[in-house]
């Protein structure tokens, strides 16, 4: 029987010293391991192993990319699926793009950020108030939860013209767009969140004979941050996806217009740089959530090491 | 608490109210955008509910036909994006390499806007049946496969150890315990997936294809103001493809795992 989860590993105790692990020092064989939460990532014993699964972690997955990127510039994605340089550039071609046109590229990246970081607090901001509303009044609270899950079901390409009708093909019909895509993520955790309570910290509130709005202060809305937090990670994808895919349609700017204009008059180099940007923009953007949870809810038990 | 009637009246009921009650917003805002501010395209940003409901009527069959070849699109790749995705979780969970390699990619696909592919895709291929079912099953692959590690991951230690006691064979382990174990995890994938498959596939239709249900949209809004009401009926068959691969998902989800904690009949008040 094989593991390969370090994580286990360490839940198991004691009992799992018949597994195929990586030498582990004398402590750490002895040492509870503290169950985490699912979000957590797998939790690495000692500097040693840290520098192991550092050093095959980080090494291994380089390797591939750049085994992969070096068979794409030699064509042999090419040969494979009979493809044509016009079609899928190489990517040299797709850096010197970059390169030529970074100006413009970074000036565009930087509307459609905009557009994303707006829409997605406005969003947030909403869809949290639903999930407090929700919560307060359980019994027609959930009714408006549902609908909203529904708009979340909703294509964003069919909102998008809909949106450009009613705000115009400014700036202001892509935070519309943006603020629909990320409502929904946010109320359905946040509710979850305050949902969720330990029923003693209820049960003590109540003997404190607190009201409604001190049980939601000190207790609810502690208690969906880290969810809130979940939902900001996954509306930071999401505001990137519905800004760019705004732009699609009617944008004289932005990554997204640029990315389609450059398919449809055959400029796949342009396309691809769009399609760099957008990536790094969309990871910079999530980090920069992460970065903040850690910030805010340091004293959480998920934040623990 | 329990019983049908009680059900219905403290879950359904609230639920209808909204529905209808956003409805009458919806005709009552539309009415006065038409008659009282007078706003230039009026029925265009928000038309009469009737109108849209006898436009969807009148040509349900069209819609139906373009919806039918735009979800089953959506469909294929979807299928095709799951099984992938739950065969690189099984493989990830069993060999640490796997994981190693595919795993940082799979996070930063995560973080990249996967819906901004669908034009390049649509550019390599050139054919719309096949990019839409790209489209739709590369959206599906890295959910599934992250969900369903993490459920792959959620064995509880001690039944763990209750297999190694009996001397379990590694794929027994796989069976009995972290297979169930991963199936909340999977449809929690399948879930935030279905959706976007959906969404995917129309993209690439408003690309310039010839059939399905982004075609028709993209027609008839270009149209301008005459074909307004069925232009809203393509918006709403959209919106409806989208939360019926929802639903579909979850009705299979109550049949297939049933045990889970969400489904069990609500006690007690607050």
């Amino acid at each position: 029987m094989e593991t390969n989860s370090v994580r286990e590993a360490s839940f198991m105790g004691s009992s799992g010293k018949e597994m195929a692990q990586p030498a582990l020092t004398a402590t750490q064989k002895n040492a509870v391991a503290v169950p985490k939460p699912a979000e957590a990532t797998a939790s690495r014993g000692g500097s040693r192993m840290l520098k192991r699964i550092f050093s095959a972690g980080v090494l291994l997955p380089v390797l591939a990319g750049v085994l992969f990127l070096g068979l794409w510039e030699f064509e042999f994605f090419h040969k494979i699926f009979d493809l044509k340089k016009y079609q899928l550039p190489l990517p040299t071609a797709i850096a010197t793009t970059m390169r030529d046109n970074f100006s413009m590229l970074l000036s565009y990246t930087g509307y459609t950020l905009t557009e994303a970081v707006l829409g997605m607090l406005v969003g947030s901001a909403i869809g949290f108030l639903i999930a407090l509303a929700a919560t307060a009044w359980p019994r027609w609270g959930s009714g408006s939860l549902t609908l909203v899950a529904a708009l979340n079901a909703v294509p964003i390409v069919a909102l998008a013209p809909i949106m450009n009708l009613w705000f115009g093909d400014g700036i202001g019909s892509r935070i519309a767009i943006v603020t629909a895509t990320t409502m929904a993520a946010m109320a359905i955790n946040a509710y979850k969140g305050m949902a969720a309570i330990d029923p003693l910290a209820l049960d003590l509130m109540h003997s404190y004979a607190a009201g409604k709005p001190a049980v939601f202060r000190y207790l609810r809305i502690r208690n969906s941050l880290p969810y809130v937090f979940t939902a900001l990670k996954i509306n930071a994808t999401a505001s990137m996806i519905g800004a760019i895919v705004g732009e699609f349609f009617f944008s004289s700017k932005g990554l997204g217009y640029l990315l389609s204009n450059s398919i449809k008059v055959a400029k796949m180099p342009l396309g691809w740089s769009c399609i760099v940007l957008a990536a790094i923009a969309g990871v910079l953007f999530y980090l920069v959530v992460e970065r903040l949870e850690k910030v805010f809810i340091k004293w959480h038990p998920s934040q623990r090491k | 608490m329990k019983g049908g009637s009680i059900f219905v009246r403290g879950r359904l009921l609230p639920l209808f109210v909204w529905i209808f009650g956003l409805l009458l917003v919806w005709e009552g805002t539309s009415w006065m955008l038409l008659h009282v501010v007078e706003t230039p395209l009026a029925q265009s940003k928000l038309p009469y509910v009737h109108e849209v409901l006898s436009t969807l009527w009148k040509y349900s069959g069209t819609l139906l036909k373009e919806g039918a070849a735009t979800f089953g699109n959506a469909g294929v790749g979807f299928l095709i994006g799951a099984v992938a995705g739950a065969s690189l979780a099984v493989l990830m969970s069993l060999s640490k390499t796997i994981e190693r390699l595919t795993f940082p990619y799979a996070i930063a696909s995560q973080m990249i806007p996967i819906l901004g592919l669908a034009p390049i895709i649509y550019g390599i291929v050139r054919d719309e049946q096949t990019s839409r079912i790209i489209i739709s099953g590369y959206i599906t692959f890295f959910p599934v496969a992250l969900n369903m590690l993490r459920g792959l991951r959620s064995v509880d230690p001690s039944a763990l150890e209750l297999m190694h006691s009996y001397a379990a064979k590694p794929w027994a382990v796989y069976w009995k315990l972290r297979f169930p174990a991963a199936l909340p995890g999977l449809f929690g994938g399948l879930k935030i997936a279905a959706p976007l498959a959906v969404t995917g596939a129309i993209l690439v239709e408003l690309m310039g294809a010839q059939h399905g249900i982004g075609v028709i949209m993209l027609r008839n809004l270009y149209y301008g103001s005459s074909h307004t009401y069925m232009f809203w009926s393509t918006v709403i068959v959209g919106a409806l493809l989208g939360i019926v691969s929802y639903w579909l998902i979850s009705l299979i989800e109550r049949l297939v795992a049933p045990w889970q904690p969400e489904f069990r009949p609500k006690g007690g008040s607050r």
